[in-house]
């Protein structure tokens, strides 16, 4: 499975494994709708 | 000449210019389906506060938007109060030495949104933020954040972050008051 991508600036790619990492560390997940009270 | 009502072929003086409040620092384009968007050169000397806006695109699911200042990952406080369109229900959340802004924005399949102020990124102090929660679509919130960055450290650069998925298009538009 690839990973998501990552833009700085212009300039879009796939995230590095530490980026990843990083990523997956704030609790991000691929598809989960969970905003806040949504009846 | 009366600020800020100009005429055809008025010259601008420096005093003119200098009284201008808002200006804008840049634009980014949000790209295809990414994660996160890191913006760079965004903060300078040249401005103690700013706003960020970012509307338009859409979002491959319904979730918030996080906002981070540099690679910090620590010490992000705010409270927020949020009604929800449908129900009129009032409910608070908190970020308490959190590693994000989380929810400062909106990521839905029907378009983001995201409206932040934040006080001093650029200065060696700790930041101050406010920002206006308003969810695009029938099923979303609205509400009012405020809240501060306790880390005094001078930023140059923002992330906006997905909770969840992941956005396509919109943009951000950074903008430095005097």
């Amino acid at each position: 499975m690839s990973k998501p991508f990552i833009q700085i600036d212009d300039e879009v790619r796939e995230m590095t494994d530490e980026e990843y990492a990083e990523l997956l560390a704030t609790g991000w997940t691929p598809d989960t709708s969970v905003e806040p009270n949504e009846p | 000449m009366t600020y800020p009502s100009f005429a055809s072929g008025d010259v601008l003086t420096a005093a003119d210019m200098n009284a201008v409040g808002l200006w804008l620092v840049k634009t980014q384009t949000v790209g295809t389906a990414v994660s996160s968007v890191n913006v760079t050169g965004a903060f300078s000397s040249s401005y103690y506060n700013y706003r960020i806006i970012y509307t338009g695109g859409t979002s491959s699911v319904d979730n918030d938007l996080k906002l981070t200042l540099g690679a910090s990952a620590t010490g992000y406080y705010a409270g927020f109060a949020y009604v929800a369109y449908g129900t009129g229900t009032v409910t608070g959340l908190a970020n308490n030495n959190a590693t994000s802004w989380a929810n400062i924005g909106s990521q839905r399949t029907t378009g983001n949104s995201l409206d932040v102020d934040l006080f001093g990124p650029n200065a060696a102090f700790r930041t101050g933020m406010t920002a206006r929660y308003f969810g695009i679509s029938t099923g979303a919130v609205g509400g009012g954040m405020g809240g501060f960055h306790n880390v005094a450290t001078a930023y140059t650069d923002f992330t906006i972050t997905c909770t969840s998925g992941n956005i396509t298009g919109g943009t951000i538009y950074v903008y430095g008051y005097k």
